[in-house]
């Protein structure tokens, strides 16, 4: 029974996954982009709870879906794009098409090599991926590359309210 | 024996015409230096004859066959082979460097009077000494490499010489026909001394250790050094079929032609072949080949002479018979013989240049002897030397010419080459004829209406007191050649020490032999006399009615021949190199190859078009390939 | 557990694969950003899943990490974005062909 659920579980997401990508990928208006991307992002986030890595779902969820999309949103809405301002793309399918060829191969690449890892999930104990087990493995070993993401954190945080800025007096002098 | 005279000799000359051409370039041209140019331009070759006679004296007191060596430094050393810059002085070189510095020094002495006037004075003795200086390094030599510098230099030299009037474009082209035939025989020269370098295994390439290593070599490659050496020596001595630029070496001044025609330059070849005796001893039939070639200009130049109307083109043509004689004796392997007849014929052929020098400036720069005439009575020292002189060539007895040609001829006769010998006194006939119908016409004939009513230039007196030097020397030269049959001891010869190949004759047989040969010459004489003393018709210049005259006069085209043969195919080609292999091919091609690149680069540029997808696909592309060969490597798996 | 690895790899690969796709083949600026994202997610499925499959946390920790660089990643990218549209009124990539040689702005 539960492996029922789970098996429609992981169908459903992934369903939901190849959806958001491809509205992303085919549609025109960023809005519908916007939609896909939160959809692929919840997903995804859905498949890591399936895989048994609760804290991974809980960030997804929280600053992927919480913080990128919304910041997302937020620029759309920012820029409030105009339909005439949206790049022309004529020979749109054609490009999709040709890429797609060019791109089979080392997709094809990349899932056989991926598949000659395992067979099967082994079975894990309830703390896998837990907060507590997480945690104590970043203090143990995660410490430095923690601060240092914190560091890249603020360094971007400033950055891009530098560069979001209006009118910069290094472009006038250009 | 060792000794610094010799190359004190050589560089005499060349130190006096660095003196004057420095003057000549740097010194105001206002001033008047012709007293020094003299002083110097004379100096130089008269001490240089000098110390000749002295190193001459000394050479005499020694042993037989003995030499003064005279080496300056080592020029390339490399390991053991060693090529020096030396001078030698030994009996050939011995006997052609008294009648260089000798006749040269006289033909100086003639050319201050000859050129007194003239604008370039300083320039011409410079070139002058320049040129004996050549000469002197070319006999000098005591290896082959020096020998081919002195002969460079002497076709440098005669190149300035010919075309000193460069005013006149025909003067420069004289000068450039010269030169460039001489580099065809250069090419030859300098092939053969290659070859015989490849050849020979010394350790040196001095003379002496060339002919030390003779036995070594393979006939047939020495027959091709021999014949190679022999191309340079038409060259330079204008023998069929490398002559054509004698007679138009007639363009520069006379006592260039002089010097030229005597001492120096065309007498260069014979000194060659005789230097080579060795060599040449060892192949016989490209010693035949020489003499064959000798008797075939001998008797071409004679035909010619007997029809031109230029006093200076007839001695030209003269000398390139006697040079033909030369070729005769040196190539049936009389060594001695043909250097004798080249220090006699040097004697004779400068005085009768000189008297036609004379001649010339007296008329005014007249060179037609039919608008001479009767210039007996007005020049009377002229004629005088000028009979020595045409007796000397004609070859009477107890003139040089006698002793010097007669040896040749008897020879011939003795080792058994009867068409060369018969050849030999056809044109001793034509030369009879050819000098006295010279003779006669200028000096004996009544005078035409040009000549006789202006007046003649007064000659300076150092234009003619060498005449009577070399008159005397033309007279009285035979006498140290005297052969046995006279009485005499052929002294010269035994003096030479050249491996001289032998041929007796008995003496009776020589005594009807040269009274042949004097009979042909008094034809040629009567002959001359009957048409041109005693004329049926008054003297006129001669009409050619006949085909064969004209050709004669016209020197049976062969200029136009060559011009057809050579110069317009290779101007032809020249052409076609500047019309169509040089821009369309050459240029054409590197210009094709410039559109390609920039074809590709333009098309690579295109794809540098700053598209960033343009960039990642170019980049996913190169990724999906490599995709694609690994899929293909691990293949099967899966 | 009936759903084996295999499955999430596919779905990853996918995912990988349909943000090359965007990147390559769309012109629209914001298009491009979310195929970065669509692929950075794809790579996060991946290293969950090995870190499932072996079982080791070392794996979701640096899916972690990435969560946070894809949180600066984006905001700098977002505000780029914002700034070039404000200079040329325009989200076409081809727009932007300043590297090309002999091209002006």
């Amino acid at each position: 029974m539960i492996e029922m659920l789970e098996t429609s579980l992981f169908a459903l997401l992934t369903l939901g996954v190849l959806t958001g990508g491809l509205m992303i990928l085919l549609a025109r208006r960023p809005a519908t982009h916007a939609m896909g991307f939160f959809i692929v992002l919840l997903c995804v986030a859905g498949l890591f709870a399936l895989l048994h890595q609760s804290f991974l779902f809980f960030a997804q969820v929280l600053v992927s879906v919480g913080g990128v999309v919304i910041v997302t949103l937020i620029m759309i809405l920012t820029v409030n794009l105009r339909e005439t301002d949206l790049p022309p793309e004529p020979h749109k399918t054609r490009w999709l098409i040709g890429a797609a060829v060019v791109i089979a191969p080392l997709s094809l690449l990349l899932y056989r090599t991926l598949t000659t890892l395992g067979d099967a999930f082994p079975p894990v104990s309830d703390a896998f991926g837990g907060t507590r087990s997480l945690g104590t493995l970043l203090f143990h070993d995660g410490v430095l590359p923690l601060e240092i993401l914190s560091v890249l954190l603020l360094t971007a945080m400033v950055g891009a309210i530098i560069i979001g800025k209006k009118e910069q007096s290094y472009d006038r002098e250009s | 024996m060792n000794s610094s005279l010799p190359s004190l000799i050589v560089l005499l000359p060349f130190f006096g015409a660095g003196v004057m051409g420095f003057m000549y370039l740097f010194v105001p041209t206002g001033r008047d230096l012709r007293r020094f140019y003299v002083a110097v331009g004379i100096g130089a070759p008269l001490l240089a004859a000098l110390l000749g006679l002295i190193v001459v004296g000394e050479m005499l007191t020694l042993p037989d066959s003995a030499s003064i060596a005279s080496p300056l430094y080592s020029w390339i050393a490399i390991g053991s082979f060693e090529i020096d810059v030396a001078f030698v002085v030994d009996q050939l070189s011995a006997v052609m460097l008294l009648v260089v510095t000798l006749i040269g020094s006289l033909i100086h002495i003639y050319a201050v009077g000859y050129m007194w006037d003239d604008q370039g004075f300083g320039k011409f003795f410079a070139y002058f000494n320049f040129f004996l200086g050549a000469m002197l390094l070319l006999i000098l030599a005591d290896n082959p490499i020096l020998l081919f510098i002195g002969w460079e230099l002497v076709g440098l030299a005669s190149y300035l010489l010919i075309g000193f009037y460069h005013h006149d474009t025909a003067n420069i082209t004289a000068a450039n026909k010269a030169f460039l035939l001489n580099r065809v025989g250069d090419f030859g020269f300098v092939s053969g001394l290659g070859l015989l370098f490849v050849l020979q295994n010394q350790s040196g390439f001095d003379f002496v250790a060339i002919f030390s290593g003779l036995g070594g070599i393979d006939a047939t490659m020495l027959s091709l050094v021999g014949l190679l050496l022999f191309v340079g020596a038409m060259g330079k001595s204008a023998q069929i079929p490398l002559y054509v630029w004698l007679p138009d070496a007639m363009a520069g001044p006379t006592p260039v032609s002089a010097l030229i025609h005597a001492a120096t330059m065309v007498t260069a070849g014979v000194y060659m072949v005789a230097r080579f005796s060795p060599l040449y001893n060892r192949i016989p039939d490209v010693g035949l080949f020489i003499a064959g070639i000798g008797a075939a200009s001998a008797l071409l130049a004679a035909l010619f002479a007997s029809w031109q109307n230029d006093i200076k083109k007839i001695l030209a043509y003269s000398t390139m018979s006697q040079l033909g004689y030369m070729f005769i004796a040196v190539g049936l392997g009389e060594y001695s013989n043909g250097i004798f007849h080249l220090a006699a014929h040097a004697f004779f052929k400068a005085l009768l240049f000189m008297g036609a020098g004379a001649v010339i400036i007296a008329l005014h720069h007249e060179q037609d002897i039919f608008k001479m005439g009767g210039l007996g009575s007005r020049l009377p020292a002229v004629r005088r030397t000028m009979l020595v002189a045409t007796l000397a060539i004609t070859g009477i007895p107890i003139f040089a010419g006698f002793f010097s040609k007669d040896a040749i001829l008897a020879y011939a006769f003795a080792s058994g080459h009867t068409t060369i010998w018969a050849v030999g006194v056809v044109v001793a006939f034509l030369t009879a004829y050819y000098m006295f119908r010279l003779y006669f016409v200028v000096f004996v004939a009544p005078s035409q209406q040009s000549s006789q009513s202006s007046p003649l230039v007064p000659l300076p007196r150092s234009m003619v007191w060498p005449l009577f030097v070399l008159a005397a020397g033309s007279l009285f030269l035979g006498f140290w050649n005297l052969p046995e049959a006279y009485g005499g001891g052929t002294w010269f010869s035994h003096e030479l020490h050249l491996a001289d190949h032998e041929a007796h004759l008995r003496f009776a047989e020589e005594y009807v032999l040269d009274g042949f040969n004097v009979l042909v010459a008094l034809l040629g004489i009567a002959m001359a006399y009957r048409k041109f003393v005693r004329p049926a018709h008054p003297l006129n210049p001669p009409v050619h009615r006949l085909a064969w005259q004209s050709a004669l006069a016209n020197t049976l085209y062969i200029d136009t021949l060559y011009d057809r043969l050579i110069v317009r195919p290779l101007r032809g080609l020249s052409d076609l190199q500047d019309r169509l292999i040089d821009p369309k091919i050459i240029d054409g091609s590197l210009r094709g190859l410039v559109a390609l690149y920039r074809g590709v680069a333009a098309q690579s540029a295109r794809l540098q078009n700053g598209n960033l997808r343009w960039y990642a696909l170019t980049f996913l592309l190169a990724v999906s390939g490599i995709s694609l060969y690994l899929l293909i490597a691990i293949g099967g798996a899966s | 557990m009936t759903v084996n690895p295999d499955a999430y790899f596919a779905v990853a690969t996918l995912l990988f694969s349909l943000g090359i796709l965007g990147v390559i083949s769309r012109r629209n600026l914001l298009v491009i950003y979310l195929s970065i994202e669509l692929m950075l997610n794809a790579v996060n499925l991946i290293l969950a899943t090995f870190s499932r499959l072996h079982p080791d946390e070392g794996g979701t920790m640096i899916a972690l990490f990435m969560i946070g660089v894809i949180a600066a990643e984006a905001s700098l990218f977002l505000a780029v974005i914002v700034q070039i549209y404000r200079k040329k009124h325009t989200l076409d990539s081809d727009a932007f062909t300043e590297l090309a040689q002999g091209k002006k702005l």
